[in-house]
């Protein structure tokens, strides 16, 4: 982990306008996951079409960055512009491919659902290392009540109680963050 | 349900119920595997003692196939012993009415734990000193404990 990946996206916005290039990696880092999530399970770009929306992506953002008015809706501006450019390329994609797939109808659900997992990521990583390597154990690791406590190294009794404990605090984060949603309307100009 | 109807009293309640879905996830897709286990366990089975069967390779697939047919009910005893945990702590903290249900629900998971135990020790018949079989045991005897605390906190 580097030392600006405990920068706030606000914080990390005004180093990269302030020309820091290592700010500038860091927020690819941040959000490349993300930006291609979206591209590939959300709009289900092929593997060529969701690079180029990626460069497309950031190269943008690179550009436009002075124009977010707000430094902490970084997140939501980057969502808003991945989304263009995705429906840019499915609506070239249908000019030249007339049969290719449609928009899917799940697609609010699908995207939802990456934002969703990308604010729960978010969240469990500001929780305690050992907070996340349990909930990490438990539900991502699928490992039962027995291994984690000797893998841990805690009497087994209490994992089921660790884990619902660090389960509410990963509530209480994503509540407390909730008004980073990425569906919010970014305060930004079109970036355009 | 213990958990989700417990909301006001139950410290973590969500929590619980998450981690009681969870488990619940893994079981189903478990129990499907296992079927597919012992069907290929059974196939092996078959061809190891048909004479007119070619010798090939057979010993080392019916050892492959009863290794994975010891290996998934191993995993299933861990997971009714983790229900069997998580009804006995949803039964000391939930609210009085639904201590029954709990300790059912721990009792239940208990016997399922003895029974995919139970496969084990046969599935690893013929190889007695195999470590799993003691760790099946521990956790059975595991899941008996939580269901006997949660059915003494009925009584």
């Amino acid at each position: 982990m580097s030392a600006l990946s405990t920068l706030t996206d606000a914080e990390l916005v005004q180093r990269c306008r302030a020309g820091d290039p290592e700010a500038w990696n860091e927020l690819v880092e941040r959000f490349s996951r993300y930006v291609y999530a979206v591209c590939t399970r959300g709009f289900r770009l092929s593997e060529s079409d969701a690079d180029d929306v990626f460069q497309e992506v950031f190269a943008r953002a690179y550009t436009h960055l002075g124009t977010l008015r707000d430094d902490s809706a970084l997140r939501p501006w980057i969502a808003q512009l991945t989304r263009r450019l995705c429906i840019d390329a499915v609506s070239k994609s249908k000019r030249e491919h007339p049969a290719a797939e449609p928009i899917s109808d799940d697609l609010t659900h699908d995207l939802d659902e990456i934002e969703e997992a990308f604010a729960v990521r978010e969240a469990l990583a500001t929780l305690p290392d050992a907070c996340q390597d349990i909930l990490d154990r438990f539900f991502a690791q699928d490992q039962s009540y027995r291994t984690i406590s000797a893998e841990l190294d805690l009497p087994s009794g209490t994992i089921a109680s660790r884990i619902a404990r660090c389960l509410g605090r990963l509530r209480s984060e994503l509540e407390g963050n909730s008004s980073l949603d990425g569906r919010s309307r970014p305060a930004a100009e079109s970036g355009e | 349900m213990v958990a989700r109807s417990s909301l006001e009293s139950l410290a973590d309640a969500k929590g619980i119920a998450a981690q009681a879905l969870a488990i619940q996830d893994r079981a189903a897709t478990l129990a499907r595997t296992d079927a597919e286990a012992w069907e290929e366990a059974a196939e092996a089975l078959r061809a190891a003692a048909d004479p007119e069967a070619v010798d090939e390779g057979r010993g080392g697939a019916l050892e492959r196939a009863l290794d994975r047919a010891a290996a998934i009910p191993l995993e299933l005893t861990e997971i009714a012993a983790d229900v069997a945990a998580l009804a006995s702590l949803s039964g000391e903290r939930c609210e009085p009415s639904l201590r029954p249900d709990a300790a059912a629900a721990a009792a239940l998971a208990a016997g399922a734990a003895s029974a995919a135990a139970h496969l084990v020790e046969v599935n690893l018949s013929m190889r007695p000193g195999d470590p799993r079989l003691e760790r099946a045991r521990a956790t059975e005897q595991a899941a008996a404990e939580c269901a006997r605390r949660a059915l003494a906190a009925i009584s």
